[in-house]
């Protein structure tokens, strides 16, 4: 199985579109695919899929629960917390902010009287949906107000990555978040191919290069996607390809049709365009 | 009065609105233009930068080193870590970078005292003035580092030294730790967003998180004109709370091209944000009130 993601650093360039035009065209060569919408925090292939998410599977994260009979209010959590996530006052039961909370568990391992207790919470969710015959979709989904999102798609991927064993599928297809932090790096690695969707504006440039230096600090080889490669400038565009030692593999012209197929979840009629 | 511009999704037109509403506010009050895009810091393209003067290297991150000469390999760091950042290979521990977040639960849990935790410089901030006389501070994450939220904390200080009427926060996409640490603490949020079911559905997500800090906002609709009929329906569910809708014009592609501001342009869309920035002084007055 080869795993291929669609990535770029700025949001609403077609990760997602270049994504599902993708597993589309593999499913007409008669391969078995997974597509994995890594973007737990705005998951919206299902919705271009014109899928409902049902049957959600919790993904579980722990958070500190103070046991007042236990603490003997030293204040050593506090200190450890580098998150700031806990507020503790001398002779002073200490307060957690769970809204800074990473569940890094520094707290209660660190506790000199066990008076920290692991209360484990839902984080966010994943889904199955099976599209089409060889053709399934694993949506994960973060719970409003998690701030690490990074464990979660590791999670997310690794149901994902179980499944396309399970089946025995050719391509597992990542879709990530737009970004360049923890969440992305967390589904992009391991890829055995990354696309990096992009415009040709000054815009789609600068969050190239972004991409690119990720990608190859990661050693993953990476391949760029022009979209609405027909508007703007793609001077700077192929001077960066070059820069990288990568080309532009795919040019997605703009199109209105497009647009409307993506709104209408449709994109299936479209995959000739790639 | 900190005003936040976040959507959710990405590509909705965030920093675009956000560039141009800060332009109109800076005729009439003392303003502060924050990027907290760290990701991909890209309003200041918006407003005509493209070199950053000064940059001031910031350590927010920390990231966990294991001593080989004195691992004896319990595993007991593999356990602990809630990041999945410690990895068995070829029989020696080693923590990935990319993903070690500087926590300490390894050092915590280590019988041997054989991990410790050192500072990284991850990212810097960057402040500009621009050519309309107010600065523009923005930060940038270096790439592969962790600790994205920090660095917007650490740049929102930085604004508090400029003394301001308005800032103007233009957040990342996505609902996660930087964009959390880009609306806490603001006074009102504009949310942007599209007719696409992506757009609306995104749009709720990050009404979660507004909804949560209990901030005032107000709902755009960018591009409405590429699905007049989903524009209806969400200019519908957000009543109250709608500030107004933007066309689609390839003009303003041709403004970031030519890196030339949105205010200035002769396109439909220049009108259209003037008279939402309008309704949006009103709101503000009375929210004041």
């Amino acid at each position: 199985m080869k795993i291929i993601s669609s990535s770029g650093t700025k949001g609403g360039v077609g990760k997602s579109t270049f994504a599902i035009l993708l597993a589309f065209k593999m499913l007409k060569q008669k391969k078995k695919v997974i597509l994995c919408d890594c973007d737990v925090e705005c998951p919206n292939d299902y919705l271009i899929l014109k899928q409902k998410l049902k049957n959600s599977k919790p993904i579980y994260q722990e958070f500190p629960l103070l046991n007042e009979k236990k603490c003997k209010k030293c204040g050593l959590c506090s200190k450890v917390c580098r998150e700031h996530a806990i507020f503790w006052v001398e002779k002073n039961y200490p307060k957690f902010i769970l809204d800074l909370c990473t569940s890094c568990g520094a707290c209660w391992i660190s506790c000199p009287n066990n008076a920290i207790e692991k209360r484990k919470e839902i984080a966010g969710e994943f889904f199955v949906n099976k599209i089409k015959n060889n053709f399934w979709l694993v949506t994960g989904k973060s719970k409003a107000g998690i701030s690490e999102t990074g464990p979660i798609v590791k999670e997310v991927k690794k149901r994902a990555i179980e499944l396309a064993k399970r089946i025995d599928a050719d391509y597992l297809i990542i879709d990530t978040s737009p970004g360049a932090h923890c969440n992305v790096i967390q589904a992009l690695l391991n890829s055995d191919k990354v696309y990096a969707v992009t415009e040709p504006t000054p815009l789609g440039a600068y969050d190239l290069r972004v991409i690119l230096e990720l990608t190859k600090k990661l050693n993953l080889p990476t391949e760029i996607v022009l979209n609405k490669a027909d508007v703007g400038s793609r001077r700077e565009i192929e001077k960066i390809a070059r820069k990288f030692n990568s080309k532009i593999s795919v040019e997605i012209p703009y199109s209105e049709e497009l647009i409307k197929a993506y709104c209408t979840g449709n994109l299936e009629k479209m995959v000739n365009l790639i | 009065m900190k005003i936040v511009v976040a959507s959710g999704k990405g590509g909705v037109g965030k920093s675009m609105l956000a560039s141009a509403l800060i332009l109109l506010f800076s005729k009439e009050k003392k303003v502060v233009a924050c990027d907290c895009d760290v990701d991909a810091p890209n309003l200041g393209l918006w407003l005509g930068i493209t070199e950053y003067e000064t940059k001031e290297k910031i350590s927010t991150s920390e990231k966990a080193f294991i001593d080989k000469k004195k691992c004896i390999g319990c595993g007991k760091c593999i356990g602990v870590c809630n990041f999945r950042a410690i990895e068995k290979r070829n029989d020696e521990f080693k923590v990935n970078p990319f993903l070690c977040e500087g926590c300490e639960a390894c050092k915590l849990v280590c019988p041997v005292n054989a991990i410790k935790i050192k500072p990284v410089k991850n990212g810097e901030i960057r402040v500009n003035k621009t050519k309309y006389n107010f600065p523009l501070i923005s930060g940038k994450l270096y790439v592969g580092e962790t600790g994205s939220g920090k660095i917007v904390e650490e740049l929102k200080r930085k604004a508090e030294e400029f003394g301001y009427d308005v800032a103007i926060f233009d957040s990342p996409a996505g609902i996660g730790c930087p964009v959390i640490a880009s609306v806490r603490g603001t006074d009102y949020a504009i949310l942007v967003t599209e007719p696409t079911p992506s757009g609306f559905s995104d749009l709720k997500r990050i009404l979660e998180i507004v909804n949560h800090f209990q901030i005032p906002y107000g709902i755009i609709i960018n591009k409405w004109d590429i699905n007049s009929k989903l524009s209806r329906k969400i200019e519908k569910w957000a009543k109250e709370k709608f500030l107004g809708k933007i066309s689609y014009d390839k003009k303003v592609i041709d403004c970031i091209v030519n890196l030339k501001p949105i205010t200035k342009s002769d396109s439909k869309v220049t009108s259209e944000i003037n008279k939402i920035f309008d309704k949006l002084i009103d709101l503000l007055d009375k929210e004041k009130k």
